[in-house]
């Protein structure tokens, strides 16, 4: 059985404009020991999914209206805010995108450490600063006993991610859902922060969820890859399978907008950064047809995708889409995107 | 009462904006005005309050007759604010004397509205005067910077030390040698113990404007430094002044109330707000309208204030509200 | 964090010397000879005597030096118009009520207005907090010298539960008088800490940090105790520095009309009787006293906020 199981999650935003749809029933597992990469545009709901996973919802607008997320069998929905609250940080941890603001500016580091140790363990003050120690210097932060007692205001970017993953692995949490952990930082410090989090995946046999938007990242680390699209998965594959052949047009067009830096001289002098036209739907009043449609360069006129939402299928083994045009099955020559 | 805010949220005016399109439509262009007034509209607080605010400013002009001048006018036969008729006496609420009399038997329907025109007056004023020096002040430090503008923020935390009532009485009571306190010596008083306030926050607005890039750019085209103060920095600042009126004002005219009813301000027979609640105040046990109502007076108006101040606000930089 | 206060502590003496310059100039430019202006006509023997004493004679800057040096030695000259006091007398006697009287308005505001402002952040919307934020706008508005009198008409007039005026005489005597007059004095920084306390708040819970801290799984008791309340404060102990100066020149007007002979009530009959040295004491009193919250507040802000304690 998977670690962990997410079956048709909806999870809705009520507000004053409209009812927003933003996560309109996904499915997805994680197996334990392994990475599952989730990947988007801004909005496509990814983030609200690691959240509803947490339970950390904003609940006033927004509320799970449909599905179920089993973590070792047992439905997290279902918990109420005092049995959540033993599981975040816990068993399943979690860490955000902007290091710089993710961390109270009036406490001090050591604190933010041994605050999640002593809620979760019976351990005492000494024992935990230990352990906070010990946290640190597995993460890479130099003088580590020394720096527990500073403030996050004297760490830079990459090591306050370095701290809020410490904090994050302080309990031994059996999956780590990471949001997009690298997009705030430098280009160098990202692959490190990458390095470091497979690194500790491993040590710790822990399975993690990486959010991402972009593929780059996803190609390094990842085991498994969602993608998802307003809202929906459209494409779901081991990471291996959806690199080699990728089925969805949004895929490919993810993939063609990496720029190329290997090969000859000339084919990369040639080949452009692919941006995809158009934007995406509007959750409140999402089309009855495929949501990506109207950015398809496959979709025309008669096309029954322009009128019927298509469903997720099985095109492979273990590899599943949501489209009318799967380039596997789509006749003829293959456009080149690069256009 | 001045409430410094120091410097507090003040919005950073752009240039210009353009409002957001529902997917698909036509990008429509308007100015930051228009917005602002728009938005401004849809909040029902801040609308009322300008309603009421206007209403009472009507009033105040209306009752007495059109002539803005302390003391000589000519009223409509029923509200005369100065006759007095000891046999009328504290007479009550009636159709003659919507807000009942006062020891004299002035009316105080009248009477109110006259020394509204002063209060609100001295309020207006101040507020002016409070608003020209900060701006000169504010500007200065904030455009030239460096030391010239350490040493003036040094000063003006100096200044902050100085208290405010003491301060502005004895400032009336310099300007007053012969005793009886005149509406020019009150606004200079008012307005030498509050101006620190807005000093701090134009400084605050130019400083961050200073770092804008159409200001750069508008140095690397080689306009002078009074061009890009008066052409750019000036107007971005408006959005900011119009707010701190708002929000001076209660404190100048609480100011004045206070100062008038302790009788170190304007006293009677010259009406304010402040020197009718003083008239008031040694009869409310028994007649506590002559009390009430100058005192009501001023809360609806500082209140009218707040709450203009606070749609201003909300309107100008749309960031503040973020959460629906 | 040391060199911090000291530096500060440091910074305030010139500013009270601006202060006692400033008041001292006013005071020159009113009364030229304040002894001329009293009714009384002094014989000549005698006004040079008093010239001489309080060195009326020399030129201004010299009296300024004199005046200087008696501030800081605590000696702030006789009173004009009670001959057998001087100003230390009368501050002596009035400042512990006035102190007294302060000190509890700013605990009217403290125990109530922030945790009022908490409470409506911790519930938005809801009746609670519509109605606290009612009240405080209420607080906010009405003057205070309104108040005050509204609550001795009904409170003290038609209930007679405490008395319309006096206080107590000794610094640590407290009995039901000083009920009414602190209130008075206290609503208005009640009703401001409430409206503040609870923007800032809500502002703070919105924060990426809080998020964080609820992500690691931390009871709400401590995510709002510690974490929110941590930071929200930071705004509420900024304002404490102008509304300590609210409070102390609103003792004015609540000691005329409770008649508590404070230095408030002290110095606005004072003005009237021309005493001059009494006013100026009172005003370079008051100046030191707020200089001196101000910088207690600067500390405070430096301990809750490490990020200020940096070199500027």
């Amino acid at each position: 059985m998977a670690l962990l199981e997410v079956n048709d999650l909806k999870t809705h935003f009520f507000t004053r404009e409209g009812v927003v749809q933003a996560v309109d029933g996904i499915s997805f597992a994680v197996e334990k020991g392994k990475t599952l990469g989730i990947v988007g545009e801004s909005g496509c709901g990814k983030s609200v999914t690691a959240l509803s996973i947490m339970g950390l919802i904003p609940k006033p607008p927004a509320k799970i209206v449909d599905g179920e997320v089993l973590f070792d069998g047992r439905d997290l929905t279902k918990l109420n805010e005092h049995e959540m609250q033993k599981v975040r940080g816990n068993n399943v941890a979690m860490i955000f995108q902007d290091p710089m603001t993710s961390l109270n500016p009036t406490l001090k580091i050591g604190t933010q450490i041994t605050e999640t140790i002593r809620t979760h363990t019976e351990m005492s003050k000494q024992d935990a600063r230990k352990r906070a120690v010990e946290l640190l210097e597995e993460v890479g932060i130099p003088r580590a006993a020394e720096r527990l007692d500073d403030y996050p205001h004297r760490f830079s970017g990459g090591m306050r991610q370095r701290v809020m993953i410490a904090i994050a692995l302080s309990c031994s949490p059996r999956l780590l859902i990471a949001d997009e952990p690298t997009t705030a930082l430098d280009v160098t410090i990202q692959a490190q922060i990458l390095d470091l989090l497979d690194e500790l995946r491993q040590e710790h046999e822990m399975a993690m969820i990486l959010i991402t938007h972009d593929m780059g990242v996803v190609a390094e680390v990842c085991d498994d890859v969602v993608i998802m699209y307003a809202g929906q998965i459209v494409e779901q594959a081991s990471g291996f399978e959806l690199f080699e052949k990728p089925e969805h047009p949004y895929t490919e067009a993810l993939l063609g907008a990496l720029p190329q830096l290997e090969g000859d001289e000339r084919e990369i002098r040639q080949s452009r950064l692919t941006a995809i036209p158009g934007r995406p739907p509007d959750l409140v009043n999402p089309p009855q047809a495929c949501r990506f449609a109207a950015r398809c360069p496959y979709a025309t006129y008669e096309d029954s995708c322009t009128e019927v939402e298509p469903q997720l299928r099985e095109i492979r083994p273990g590899h599943w889409v949501r489209t009318a045009h799967p380039t596997s099955e789509r006749s003829g020559e293959r456009e080149t995107v690069n256009a | 009462m001045a409430v410094d805010r120091r410097e507090t949220a003040m919005p950073v005016a752009a240039p210009s904006t353009t409002t957001e399109p529902a997917a698909g439509a036509a990008i429509r262009q308007s100015s930051l005005w228009q917005d602002a007034w728009r938005r401004y509209i849809r909040n029902r607080a801040a609308v009322a309050a300008g309603i009421i605010f206007i209403l009472i400013c009507i009033y105040c002009l209306a009752i007495p007759g059109f002539w803005k001048i302390p003391g000589i006018w000519t009223s409509y036969k029923d509200y005369d604010p100065n006759a007095v008729d000891f046999s009328q006496s504290y007479a009550g609420f009636s159709l003659d004397h919507p807000f009942s009399t006062d020891k004299f038997g002035r009316d105080l329907f009248a009477r109110v509205a006259v020394g509204g025109q002063i209060s609100i007056a001295i309020g207006f004023a101040a507020t002016f005067m409070i608003l020209v020096i900060g701006v000169v002040y504010g500007s200065l430090a904030g455009f030239i910077g460096g030391k010239l503008d350490n040493g003036m923020m040094r000063f003006l935390d100096a200044l902050y030390g100085l208290p405010y009532l003491p301060f502005a009485i004895i400032t009336t009571q310099i300007l007053s040698p012969n005793g009886s306190v005149s509406f020019w010596s009150m606004v200079v008083a008012l307005t030498i113990a509050s101006w620190f306030t807005s000093a701090r926050i134009v400084r605050g607005q130019i400083i961050t404007l200073k770092e804008n890039d159409y200001v750069r750019a508008a140095k690397a085209v080689g306009a002078r430094w009074y061009r890009i103060l008066a052409r750019h920095l000036l107007p971005n600042t408006l959005g900011v002044l119009v707010i701190a009126i708002f929000l001076e004002l209660p404190g100048v005219v609480l100011g004045e109330a206070f100062l008038s009813f302790i009788g170190l301000g304007i006293n009677p027979p010259t009406a304010s707000w402040g020197s009718i609640a003083q008239d008031g105040r040694e009869a409310y046990r028994l007649h506590p309208e002559v009390l009430f109502i100058p005192s009501l007076a001023i809360a609806t108006l500082v209140l009218c204030a707040n709450f203009i101040a606070d749609g201003l606000r909300d309107a100008l930089d749309p960031r503040t509200r973020e959460t629906g | 964090m040391a060199t911090f206060i000291i530096r500060r502590v440091v910074w305030t003496i010139p500013v009270i010397l601006l202060v006692i310059f400033m008041t001292f100039i006013m005071m020159k430019q009113i009364g030229g000879n304040p002894f001329r202006h009293t009714e009384r006509n002094v014989p000549p023997a005698i006004q040079a005597n008093l010239d001489r004493k309080f060195h009326l004679d020399k030129p201004w800057y010299t009296q300024y030096v004199y005046y200087v040096k008696d501030v800081f030695t605590f000696d702030l000259g006789p009173s004009m118009s009670q001959r057998t006091r001087t100003v230390n007398d009368i501050v002596k006697d009035g400042f512990p009520k006035s102190l007294k009287l302060g000190i509890l308005a700013f605990l009217w505001a403290v125990v109530i207005g922030i945790p009022l402002g908490a409470l409506a952040a911790l519930k938005p919307n809801s009746i609670f907090d519509y109605m606290a934020m009612f009240f405080s706008t209420i607080g906010f508005a009405l003057p205070s010298f309104f108040v005050a009198t509204l609550l001795i008409y009904y409170v003290a007039l038609k209930t007679g539960l405490v008395p319309t005026n006096g206080w107590p005489e000794g610094f640590f005597q407290f009995d039901n008088r000083i009920i009414l007059p602190s209130f008075a004095l206290g609503l208005f920084p009640m009703a401001y800490f409430a409206r503040l306390v609870r923007g800032s708040m809500l502002e703070t819970m919105q924060q990426d940090y809080v998020r964080t801290a609820k992500a690691k799984g931390l009871p709400y008791k401590r995510v709002v105790g510690l974490h929110v309340l941590r930071n929200s404060m930071i705004p509420a102990v900024t304002a404490t520095a102008p509304l300590l100066g609210l409070i102390i020149t609103g003792t004015f007007i609540i000691e005329i009309i409770f008649s508590i002979p404070g230095i408030g009530r002290y110095f606005v009959n004072s003005v009237f009787n021309r005493d001059f040295s009494v006013v100026m004491g009172i005003t370079v009193l008051t100046s030191v006293i707020i200089i001196i919250a101000n910088l207690f507040v600067d500390i405070m802000y430096g301990v809750l906020d490490p990020r200020t304690r940096e070199v500027r």
